[in-house]
Protein backbone atom coordinates (compact mmCIF):
# COMPACT_ATOMS: atom_id res chain seq x y z
CA UNK A 1 0.00 0.00 0.00
CA UNK A 2 1.51 3.31 -0.94
CA UNK A 3 2.73 5.78 1.62
CA UNK A 4 0.90 8.65 -0.04
CA UNK A 5 -2.46 7.02 0.58
CA UNK A 6 -1.61 6.39 4.21
CA UNK A 7 -0.48 9.98 4.59
CA UNK A 8 -3.65 11.26 2.94
CA UNK A 9 -5.71 9.01 5.17
CA UNK A 10 -4.10 10.36 8.33
CA UNK A 11 -4.74 13.89 7.14
CA UNK A 12 -8.35 13.12 6.23
CA UNK A 13 -9.02 11.53 9.59
CA UNK A 14 -7.46 14.43 11.44
CA UNK A 15 -9.52 16.87 9.39
CA UNK A 16 -12.69 14.95 10.03
CA UNK A 17 -11.95 14.70 13.75
CA UNK A 18 -11.33 18.44 13.86
CA UNK A 19 -14.95 18.99 12.86
CA UNK A 20 -16.07 17.92 16.32
CA UNK A 21 -16.82 21.09 18.27
CA UNK A 22 -14.72 21.25 21.42
CA UNK A 23 -17.82 22.23 23.35
CA UNK A 24 -19.33 18.82 22.74
CA UNK A 25 -16.44 17.06 24.40
CA UNK A 26 -16.57 19.52 27.28
CA UNK A 27 -20.27 18.87 27.67
CA UNK A 28 -19.68 15.13 27.71
CA UNK A 29 -16.94 15.50 30.27
CA UNK A 30 -19.30 17.37 32.58
CA UNK A 31 -22.10 14.86 32.58
CA UNK A 32 -22.53 12.82 35.70
CA UNK A 33 -21.24 9.31 35.17
CA UNK A 34 -20.31 8.71 38.76
CA UNK A 35 -20.41 5.13 39.91
CA UNK A 36 -23.00 4.68 42.58
CA UNK A 37 -21.45 3.58 45.80
CA UNK A 38 -24.64 2.78 47.67
CA UNK A 39 -27.98 1.30 46.91
CA UNK A 40 -31.17 3.25 46.99
CA UNK A 41 -33.21 2.83 50.09
CA UNK A 42 -34.73 -0.60 50.55
CA UNK A 43 -38.31 -1.11 49.40
CA UNK A 44 -39.62 -1.48 52.94
CA UNK A 45 -38.78 2.11 53.76
CA UNK A 46 -40.98 4.96 52.70
CA UNK A 47 -39.05 6.72 50.04
CA UNK A 48 -37.66 3.72 48.29
CA UNK A 49 -37.60 3.58 44.56
CA UNK A 50 -39.29 0.31 43.73
CA UNK A 51 -36.90 -2.46 42.86
CA UNK A 52 -37.95 -3.49 39.43
CA UNK A 53 -36.44 -3.77 36.04
CA UNK A 54 -36.99 -0.58 34.16
CA UNK A 55 -36.22 1.16 30.95
CA UNK A 56 -32.86 0.18 29.62
CA UNK A 57 -31.63 3.47 28.38
CA UNK A 58 -32.62 6.78 26.92
CA UNK A 59 -31.62 6.91 23.32
CA UNK A 60 -32.20 10.50 22.48
CA UNK A 61 -33.78 13.66 23.64
CA UNK A 62 -34.50 16.38 21.18
CA UNK A 63 -35.72 19.82 22.00
CA UNK A 64 -36.93 22.42 19.64
CA UNK A 65 -37.57 25.89 20.92
CA UNK A 66 -39.24 27.90 18.25
CA UNK A 67 -39.88 31.57 17.85
CA UNK A 68 -40.87 33.25 21.06
CA UNK A 69 -38.82 30.84 23.10
CA UNK A 70 -38.42 33.39 25.86
CA UNK A 71 -42.04 32.72 26.71
CA UNK A 72 -41.87 29.10 25.80
CA UNK A 73 -43.47 27.91 29.00
CA UNK A 74 -46.11 30.59 29.47
CA UNK A 75 -49.37 29.04 30.53
CA UNK A 76 -47.87 26.15 32.45
CA UNK A 77 -49.77 25.16 35.58
CA UNK A 78 -48.69 23.17 38.60
CA UNK A 79 -51.86 21.13 38.38
CA UNK A 80 -52.98 19.32 35.26
CA UNK A 81 -55.73 21.06 33.39
CA UNK A 82 -58.59 19.65 31.42
CA UNK A 83 -57.63 19.36 27.76
CA UNK A 84 -59.35 21.68 25.40
CA UNK A 85 -61.30 20.09 22.57
CA UNK A 86 -58.84 18.70 20.09
CA UNK A 87 -55.78 19.38 22.27
CA UNK A 88 -54.79 15.75 22.68
CA UNK A 89 -55.34 14.98 19.02
CA UNK A 90 -53.30 18.00 17.97
CA UNK A 91 -50.49 17.08 20.32
CA UNK A 92 -50.48 13.51 19.05
CA UNK A 93 -50.27 14.70 15.49
CA UNK A 94 -47.41 17.07 16.35
CA UNK A 95 -45.50 14.33 18.10
CA UNK A 96 -45.97 11.97 15.19
CA UNK A 97 -44.78 14.65 12.80
CA UNK A 98 -41.68 15.18 14.91
CA UNK A 99 -40.94 11.54 15.34
CA UNK A 100 -42.41 9.01 12.99
CA UNK A 101 -41.97 6.06 15.33
CA UNK A 102 -44.56 7.55 17.70
CA UNK A 103 -47.18 6.38 15.25
CA UNK A 104 -46.44 2.74 16.00
CA UNK A 105 -46.55 3.03 19.79
CA UNK A 106 -49.80 3.29 21.75
CA UNK A 107 -50.46 6.27 23.99
CA UNK A 108 -50.05 5.23 27.62
CA UNK A 109 -50.91 8.47 29.38
CA UNK A 110 -51.28 12.17 28.58
CA UNK A 111 -50.91 15.19 30.85
CA UNK A 112 -52.18 18.62 29.90
CA UNK A 113 -51.17 21.91 31.54
CA UNK A 114 -52.56 24.93 29.81
CA UNK A 115 -51.45 24.77 26.21
CA UNK A 116 -48.93 22.00 26.85
CA UNK A 117 -49.46 18.30 26.39
CA UNK A 118 -47.03 15.78 27.81
CA UNK A 119 -47.62 12.33 26.37
CA UNK A 120 -45.96 9.02 27.08
CA UNK A 121 -46.21 6.32 24.45
CA UNK A 122 -45.16 2.83 25.44
CA UNK A 123 -45.12 -0.72 24.21
CA UNK A 124 -42.95 -3.73 24.94
CA UNK A 125 -40.07 -2.33 22.92
CA UNK A 126 -39.85 1.34 23.67
CA UNK A 127 -41.13 4.24 25.70
CA UNK A 128 -41.39 7.62 24.03
CA UNK A 129 -42.21 10.86 25.79
CA UNK A 130 -43.32 13.96 23.96
CA UNK A 131 -43.98 17.38 25.41
CA UNK A 132 -45.71 19.61 22.92
CA UNK A 133 -46.59 23.26 23.30
CA UNK A 134 -46.92 26.43 21.27
CA UNK A 135 -43.17 26.90 20.83
CA UNK A 136 -41.70 23.94 22.56
CA UNK A 137 -41.22 20.33 21.57
CA UNK A 138 -39.30 17.76 23.60
CA UNK A 139 -38.95 14.14 22.64
CA UNK A 140 -37.20 11.30 24.32
CA UNK A 141 -37.11 7.63 23.61
CA UNK A 142 -35.92 4.77 25.74
CA UNK A 143 -35.48 1.15 25.02
CA UNK A 144 -37.95 -1.46 26.10
CA UNK A 145 -38.78 -2.10 29.70
CA UNK A 146 -38.96 -5.40 31.42
CA UNK A 147 -42.31 -6.20 32.98
CA UNK A 148 -42.80 -3.80 35.84
CA UNK A 149 -43.99 -4.93 39.24
CA UNK A 150 -44.34 -1.88 41.42
CA UNK A 151 -45.47 -2.36 45.04
CA UNK A 152 -49.07 -1.28 45.42
CA UNK A 153 -48.33 1.71 47.61
CA UNK A 154 -45.29 3.03 45.74
CA UNK A 155 -44.24 4.52 42.47
CA UNK A 156 -41.28 3.72 40.31
CA UNK A 157 -39.48 6.61 38.68
CA UNK A 158 -38.50 5.55 35.18
CA UNK A 159 -37.01 8.74 33.83
CA UNK A 160 -36.23 12.22 35.08
CA UNK A 161 -34.84 15.04 33.06
CA UNK A 162 -33.56 18.54 33.75
CA UNK A 163 -32.00 20.92 31.30
CA UNK A 164 -31.19 24.50 30.65
CA UNK A 165 -31.42 25.48 27.04
CA UNK A 166 -30.65 29.11 26.37
CA UNK A 167 -32.03 30.04 29.76
CA UNK A 168 -35.15 27.95 29.29
CA UNK A 169 -34.91 25.42 32.05
CA UNK A 170 -37.37 22.62 32.42
CA UNK A 171 -37.64 19.18 33.90
CA UNK A 172 -39.88 16.22 33.50
CA UNK A 173 -40.42 12.89 35.15
CA UNK A 174 -42.52 9.86 34.53
CA UNK A 175 -42.83 6.38 35.88
CA UNK A 176 -45.16 3.63 36.94
CA UNK A 177 -47.55 3.58 39.86
CA UNK A 178 -48.52 0.76 42.15
CA UNK A 179 -52.11 -0.38 41.93
CA UNK A 180 -53.04 1.41 45.16
CA UNK A 181 -51.70 4.82 44.18
CA UNK A 182 -54.45 7.18 43.11
CA UNK A 183 -52.65 10.51 43.18
CA UNK A 184 -49.05 11.71 42.97
CA UNK A 185 -47.69 15.16 43.74
CA UNK A 186 -44.03 15.68 42.98
CA UNK A 187 -41.90 17.79 45.29
CA UNK A 188 -38.98 19.79 43.93
CA UNK A 189 -36.01 20.94 45.94
CA UNK A 190 -37.27 24.52 46.12
CA UNK A 191 -40.51 23.40 47.69
CA UNK A 192 -42.54 23.59 44.51
CA UNK A 193 -45.30 21.01 44.30
CA UNK A 194 -46.27 19.67 40.93
CA UNK A 195 -49.34 17.51 40.74
CA UNK A 196 -48.76 14.64 38.35
CA UNK A 197 -51.26 13.09 36.05
CA UNK A 198 -51.95 9.53 37.16
CA UNK A 199 -53.62 7.12 34.79
CA UNK A 200 -53.26 3.63 33.40
CA UNK A 201 -50.55 2.73 35.88
CA UNK A 202 -48.38 5.74 35.00
CA UNK A 203 -47.58 9.10 36.54
CA UNK A 204 -46.17 11.96 34.51
CA UNK A 205 -45.43 15.61 35.11
CA UNK A 206 -43.10 18.37 34.00
CA UNK A 207 -42.10 21.74 35.33
CA UNK A 208 -40.55 24.89 33.85
CA UNK A 209 -37.44 25.07 36.00
CA UNK A 210 -34.25 23.16 36.60
CA UNK A 211 -35.15 22.40 40.17
CA UNK A 212 -34.44 18.94 41.33
CA UNK A 213 -37.06 16.29 41.91
CA UNK A 214 -36.87 15.20 45.51
CA UNK A 215 -40.00 13.37 46.48
CA UNK A 216 -43.53 12.34 45.69
CA UNK A 217 -46.55 12.55 47.91
CA UNK A 218 -48.67 9.51 47.24
CA UNK A 219 -52.32 8.99 47.94
CA UNK A 220 -53.29 5.40 48.63
CA UNK A 221 -56.24 3.70 50.32
CA UNK A 222 -54.21 3.72 53.53
CA UNK A 223 -53.77 7.48 53.41
CA UNK A 224 -50.91 9.55 52.16
CA UNK A 225 -47.20 8.91 52.27
CA UNK A 226 -44.06 10.52 50.99
CA UNK A 227 -41.65 8.71 48.75
CA UNK A 228 -38.24 10.26 48.41
CA UNK A 229 -36.07 9.88 45.33
CA UNK A 230 -32.39 9.42 45.77
CA UNK A 231 -31.16 10.91 42.54
CA UNK A 232 -27.55 11.65 41.73
CA UNK A 233 -26.92 15.35 41.40
CA UNK A 234 -25.56 17.07 38.35
CA UNK A 235 -22.02 18.41 38.56
CA UNK A 236 -22.05 21.90 39.91
CA UNK A 237 -25.39 21.63 41.54
CA UNK A 238 -27.87 22.32 38.78
CA UNK A 239 -30.27 23.79 41.28
CA UNK A 240 -30.84 27.03 39.47
CA UNK A 241 -31.24 27.92 35.86
CA UNK A 242 -27.85 29.54 35.97
CA UNK A 243 -26.12 26.57 37.51
CA UNK A 244 -27.76 23.86 35.49
CA UNK A 245 -25.30 22.94 32.76
CA UNK A 246 -26.19 23.87 29.25
CA UNK A 247 -27.16 20.70 27.48
CA UNK A 248 -28.84 19.07 30.42
CA UNK A 249 -29.06 15.42 31.12
CA UNK A 250 -31.47 12.60 31.32
CA UNK A 251 -31.42 10.44 34.35
CA UNK A 252 -32.77 7.08 33.46
CA UNK A 253 -33.52 5.25 36.66
CA UNK A 254 -33.07 1.55 36.99
CA UNK A 255 -34.63 1.15 40.38
CA UNK A 256 -32.67 0.06 43.42
CA UNK A 257 -29.00 -0.27 42.74
CA UNK A 258 -29.50 1.21 39.32
CA UNK A 259 -27.61 4.01 37.75
CA UNK A 260 -28.35 7.37 36.34
CA UNK A 261 -27.65 7.87 32.71
CA UNK A 262 -26.45 11.17 31.39
CA UNK A 263 -27.51 12.21 27.96
CA UNK A 264 -26.78 15.33 26.05
CA UNK A 265 -29.46 17.18 24.19
CA UNK A 266 -29.76 18.28 20.65
CA UNK A 267 -31.60 21.46 20.04
CA UNK A 268 -32.57 23.85 17.38
CA UNK A 269 -34.30 27.17 17.32
CA UNK B 1 -13.89 13.86 47.14
CA UNK B 2 -12.82 10.27 47.59
CA UNK B 3 -9.80 9.09 45.58
CA UNK B 4 -11.78 6.65 43.47
CA UNK B 5 -14.22 9.30 42.35
CA UNK B 6 -11.40 11.74 41.75
CA UNK B 7 -9.63 9.16 39.60
CA UNK B 8 -12.74 8.58 37.58
CA UNK B 9 -13.42 12.25 37.02
CA UNK B 10 -9.83 12.74 35.94
CA UNK B 11 -10.19 9.83 33.55
CA UNK B 12 -13.34 11.33 32.05
CA UNK B 13 -11.69 14.71 31.68
CA UNK B 14 -8.64 13.21 30.04
CA UNK B 15 -10.33 10.72 27.77
CA UNK B 16 -13.67 12.10 26.66
CA UNK B 17 -12.29 14.25 23.86
CA UNK B 18 -10.30 11.43 22.28
CA UNK B 19 -13.11 8.96 22.76
CA UNK B 20 -15.56 11.35 21.15
CA UNK B 21 -13.39 12.02 18.13
CA UNK B 22 -12.64 8.34 17.74
CA UNK B 23 -16.30 7.48 17.95
CA UNK B 24 -17.15 10.22 15.48
CA UNK B 25 -14.71 8.81 12.95
CA UNK B 26 -16.00 5.29 13.36
CA UNK B 27 -19.73 5.96 13.24
CA UNK B 28 -19.41 9.12 11.10
CA UNK B 29 -22.19 10.89 12.99
CA UNK B 30 -21.72 13.31 15.85
CA UNK B 31 -24.94 12.57 17.65
CA UNK B 32 -24.34 8.87 17.53
CA UNK B 33 -20.77 9.43 18.66
CA UNK B 34 -22.03 11.35 21.68
CA UNK B 35 -24.34 8.50 22.55
CA UNK B 36 -21.51 6.04 22.26
CA UNK B 37 -19.17 7.99 24.48
CA UNK B 38 -21.83 8.39 27.13
CA UNK B 39 -22.67 4.71 27.03
CA UNK B 40 -18.99 3.88 27.21
CA UNK B 41 -18.31 6.16 30.15
CA UNK B 42 -21.34 4.87 31.98
CA UNK B 43 -20.09 1.34 31.57
CA UNK B 44 -16.63 2.38 32.66
CA UNK B 45 -18.17 4.08 35.68
CA UNK B 46 -19.98 0.93 36.69
CA UNK B 47 -16.75 -1.07 36.49
CA UNK B 48 -14.43 1.66 37.68
CA UNK B 49 -13.25 -0.05 40.87
CA UNK B 50 -11.75 -2.75 38.67
CA UNK B 51 -10.81 -0.64 35.68
CA UNK B 52 -8.92 1.94 37.72
CA UNK B 53 -6.45 -0.74 38.72
CA UNK B 54 -5.65 -1.51 35.11
CA UNK B 55 -2.44 -0.26 33.63
CA UNK B 56 -4.26 1.58 30.83
CA UNK B 57 -7.94 2.20 31.52
CA UNK B 58 -8.24 4.07 28.23
CA UNK B 59 -7.56 0.85 26.33
CA UNK B 60 -10.45 -0.82 28.10
CA UNK B 61 -12.72 2.14 27.45
CA UNK B 62 -11.71 2.14 23.81
CA UNK B 63 -12.61 -1.53 23.53
CA UNK B 64 -16.07 -0.85 24.98
CA UNK B 65 -16.52 2.05 22.61
CA UNK B 66 -15.49 0.15 19.51
CA UNK B 67 -17.58 -2.88 20.36
CA UNK B 68 -20.63 -0.76 20.99
CA UNK B 69 -20.03 1.17 17.81
CA UNK B 70 -19.81 -1.97 15.73
CA UNK B 71 -22.56 -3.94 17.43
CA UNK B 72 -25.17 -1.22 17.51
CA UNK B 73 -24.26 0.97 14.60
CA UNK B 74 -27.09 0.06 12.28
CA UNK B 75 -29.75 0.13 14.95
CA UNK B 76 -28.64 3.46 16.36
CA UNK B 77 -28.31 5.02 12.96
CA UNK B 78 -31.81 4.04 11.97
CA UNK B 79 -33.27 5.28 15.21
CA UNK B 80 -31.34 8.55 15.25
CA UNK B 81 -32.35 9.34 11.72
CA UNK B 82 -35.94 8.82 12.68
CA UNK B 83 -35.55 11.08 15.66
CA UNK B 84 -33.47 13.87 14.33
CA UNK B 85 -34.43 14.30 10.74
CA UNK B 86 -37.85 15.83 11.30
CA UNK B 87 -36.90 18.68 13.62
CA UNK B 88 -33.21 19.40 13.55
CA UNK B 89 -32.68 22.44 11.42
CA UNK B 90 -28.93 22.80 11.65
CA UNK B 91 -26.18 20.23 11.93
CA UNK B 92 -24.44 20.36 15.28
CA UNK B 93 -21.09 19.64 13.72
CA UNK B 94 -19.09 22.38 12.14
CA UNK B 95 -19.37 22.70 8.39
CA UNK B 96 -17.35 20.24 6.39
CA UNK B 97 -13.95 21.82 6.01
CA UNK B 98 -12.46 19.12 3.86
CA UNK B 99 -12.14 21.34 0.85
CA UNK B 100 -10.53 24.13 2.85
CA UNK B 101 -7.76 21.96 4.12
CA UNK B 102 -7.08 20.24 0.87
CA UNK B 103 -8.25 16.75 1.66
CA UNK B 104 -9.77 15.09 -1.36
CA UNK B 105 -13.51 14.82 -1.26
CA UNK B 106 -13.15 11.41 -2.78
CA UNK B 107 -11.22 10.18 0.23
CA UNK B 108 -13.79 11.55 2.66
CA UNK B 109 -16.57 9.97 0.65
CA UNK B 110 -14.70 6.72 0.48
CA UNK B 111 -14.11 6.75 4.23
CA UNK B 112 -17.78 7.39 4.84
CA UNK B 113 -18.69 4.50 2.58
CA UNK B 114 -16.43 1.96 4.25
CA UNK B 115 -18.06 -0.77 6.31
CA UNK B 116 -17.87 0.28 9.99
CA UNK B 117 -15.44 -2.47 10.89
CA UNK B 118 -12.98 -1.50 8.18
CA UNK B 119 -13.29 2.14 9.14
CA UNK B 120 -12.78 1.27 12.79
CA UNK B 121 -9.55 -0.53 12.01
CA UNK B 122 -8.28 2.38 9.94
CA UNK B 123 -9.28 4.91 12.58
CA UNK B 124 -7.50 3.03 15.33
CA UNK B 125 -4.48 2.46 13.14
CA UNK B 126 -4.14 5.80 11.37
CA UNK B 127 -5.89 8.31 13.64
CA UNK B 128 -4.87 6.98 17.03
CA UNK B 129 -1.68 5.45 15.62
CA UNK B 130 -2.20 2.31 17.63
CA UNK B 131 0.02 -0.68 16.97
CA UNK B 132 -1.75 -3.51 15.21
CA UNK B 133 -1.71 -5.56 18.41
CA UNK B 134 -3.64 -2.85 20.25
CA UNK B 135 -6.08 -2.58 17.39
CA UNK B 136 -6.63 -6.31 17.66
CA UNK B 137 -7.21 -5.99 21.39
CA UNK B 138 -9.71 -3.19 20.89
CA UNK B 139 -11.61 -5.20 18.31
CA UNK B 140 -11.19 -8.48 20.16
CA UNK B 141 -9.87 -10.17 17.05
CA UNK B 142 -6.61 -11.64 15.82
CA UNK B 143 -3.64 -9.74 14.50
CA UNK B 144 -4.19 -11.36 11.14
CA UNK B 145 -7.74 -10.12 11.02
CA UNK B 146 -6.57 -6.60 11.73
CA UNK B 147 -4.02 -6.78 8.95
CA UNK B 148 -6.43 -8.18 6.41
CA UNK B 149 -9.21 -5.77 7.37
CA UNK B 150 -6.88 -2.81 7.16
CA UNK B 151 -5.60 -4.01 3.83
CA UNK B 152 -9.10 -4.33 2.43
CA UNK B 153 -10.04 -0.92 3.76
CA UNK B 154 -7.01 0.75 2.26
CA UNK B 155 -7.65 -1.03 -1.00
CA UNK B 156 -11.15 0.36 -1.13
CA UNK B 157 -9.86 3.82 -0.43
CA UNK B 158 -7.24 3.48 -3.10
CA UNK B 159 -9.84 2.33 -5.56
CA UNK B 160 -11.98 5.31 -4.74
CA UNK B 161 -9.06 7.69 -5.10
CA UNK B 162 -8.25 6.23 -8.48
CA UNK B 163 -11.83 6.64 -9.46
CA UNK B 164 -12.28 3.10 -10.65
CA UNK B 165 -14.73 0.45 -9.66
CA UNK B 166 -12.81 -2.30 -11.33
CA UNK B 167 -12.25 -4.87 -8.59
CA UNK B 168 -9.46 -6.47 -10.59
CA UNK B 169 -7.31 -3.44 -9.90
CA UNK B 170 -7.55 -3.76 -6.16
CA UNK B 171 -4.52 -5.14 -4.38
CA UNK B 172 -5.53 -7.40 -1.53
Amino acid sequence: MNDQLESDLREALRARAAQVPAAVAVRLAHLDYRPRTRRLRPPVAIGAVASTAAAAGILAVIISLGAGASNAFAGWTAKPTKPTPGQLAAAGAACRRSQSSVAGVPLAVADTRGPFTFSVYANSESTISCIQGPSFVALSQSQSSSPVNVPADQVQLASMHRANRHGQAFGFAYGRTGTGVSAVTLGLDDGTKVQATVANGWFIAWWPSSHRLESAELTTPAGSSTQKFDLPSMPGGCNTNKDCPEGGAVQDMNGAGGHAKGESLSSSQ
Amino acid sequence: MNPRRADFERFVADSSDTLLRTAYLIVWDLGEAEDLVQETLLEVARRWPRIRRMERPIAYARRILVNRALSGSARRTRRRQELIAPIRSEPEAAPDRAAEIGVADELMDALAALPPRQRAVLVLRYFLDLPEAEVAAALKCSLGTVKSTASRGLARLERAMRGTNDPRSIPT
